[in-house]
């Protein structure tokens, strides 16, 4: 009977360790939005988020800075507020005028994008009631690969200084 | 909302390159570096480059104050070359439902008063012309600027008009005419100063308020 030799033996249990490493490895790539229990950096992950108090009853504007961690483009598909019952994203277009994104916007991979003023905000339409400072305002947004985030935005004084965003750790 | 900006004007688009460049320098000097490190950076850009001492985009050749006429929020004949003569006024076309620019702009501007000397805050004209004609009413511009002066000594001075009397403002002002219903404006802050001149304007940046503070007392004299 011949015994393989153990050199070959150890080769080959490194090769299949090696290949369920791979295998392990693709699984948040694909299934990172449903994986509760991933210990990984959120894909995407949102600061310095503010609503700006407004000086009208009729719409307020929010701000974030949106941090792409992952190694793949995501795109903000859509927006919603619990401050009114209509909430659209706007951006500065190639004009430097603004208006509706409504192809959404895209986070290029290991990138981040600001909202600010003159640059893009999440428009707050039909406001259920006054916003003032000190009140908070929760804002869902829907990425197409990252899914929803939630965002919780402190209202800001209409003159106070705006918050500054603080990426991912 | 939609904000056209500024005209494409030779200085306007040097000032921008100056800025953008400032911006990647001071970037490339600290990886955190703070936005007053970065405007002083660009502000000392700019000194060297035009000569000019404005942290705001110069206006090259300077324009005269205007003259239009409009209604302020009282009802009254406003006459604003006349009106506003001799005194350092800021002037902004804009409206009051825009969510954006406008609210930031009035407050940068009110930011930038509560810092300069009490004599100059006092005399300091801020003109706010609506762009919006079907919707901003005296008492809409009233409410709305109420929200921005309410703890300075002089008030904002809100006006309308017809579509013909605030396309002819914005055109003797030389800014860009706005259009959507005054949805699409410039969002230029002009600055005259107390010898009827605009030489500078101000857009929207993370140190507007600064920029306008320093830029208010060269044209004032106080500086």
């Amino acid at each position: 009977m011949i015994r393989p030799p153990l050199s070959l033996l150890v080769a080959g249990l490194a090769v299949l360790i090696g290949m369920a490493g791979l295998v392990r490895g693709s699984i948040p790539q694909t299934a990172a939005a449903d994986s509760a229990s991933s210990v990984q950096t959120a894909p995407i992950v949102v600061g310095g988020a503010y609503v700006r108090e407004p000086a009208t009853t009729v719409n307020a504007a929010a701000y974030f800075t949106i941090f792409n961690t992952s190694d793949t483009p995501d795109v903000l598909t859509s927006v919603a507020s619990g401050a009114g019952a209509a909430a659209s994203l706007h951006s500065e277009t190639a004009s430097g005028g603004m208006k509706i994104t409504s192809a959404g916007l895209t986070i290029p991979a290991k990138s981040s994008i600001a909202l600010s003023p003159g640059k893009g905000h999440v428009m707050i339409e039909k406001l259920y009631g006054t916003l003032t400072a000190g009140q908070t305002v929760n804002l869902q947004l829907t990425f197409a690969r990252a899914g929803e985030v939630l965002v919780t935005a402190p209202v800001v004084g209409l003159l106070a200084p705006a918050p500054t965003a603080t990426g991912p750790k | 909302m939609k904000v056209l900006l500024a005209r494409a004007r030779w200085a306007a688009v040097l000032a921008v390159a100056l800025t953008a460049l400032g911006s990647l320098l001071a970037g490339c000097g600290s990886s955190s570096g703070s936005a007053a490190k970065s405007s002083a950076t660009t502000a000392e850009l700019n000194d060297r480059v035009n000569g000019s001492t404005y942290q705001g985009v110069g206006l090259t050749p300077p324009q005269p104050r205007p003259q239009f006429t409009l209604k302020d929020t009282s009802g009254r004949t406003f006459k604003f070359g006349s009106a506003t003569a001799g005194k350092p006024t800021l002037l902004f076309f804009g409206y009051t439902n825009c969510p954006d620019v406008c609210p930031q702009t009035l407050a940068d501007i009110t930011n930038a008063l509560t810092t300069v000397p009490a004599k100059l805050k006092a005399e300091t004209q801020v003109v706010f012309v609506t762009t919006d004609v079907k919707h901003d009413t005296a008492a809409v511009l009233k409410s709305y600027l109420g929200k921005f002066d309410v703890d300075l000594p002089t008030k904002f001075i809100g006006l309308y008009g017809t579509q013909s009397e605030i396309d002819a403002a914005q055109v003797a002002s030389h800014i860009t005419l706005a259009e959507d219903g005054g949805q699409t404006h410039s969002a230029e802050v002009l600055l005259y100063g107390s010898d009827d001149y605009a030489r500078v304007a101000f857009l929207q940046s993370t140190n507007e308020s600064g920029q306008i503070a320093h830029d208010l007392q060269l044209v004032s004299g106080v500086k």
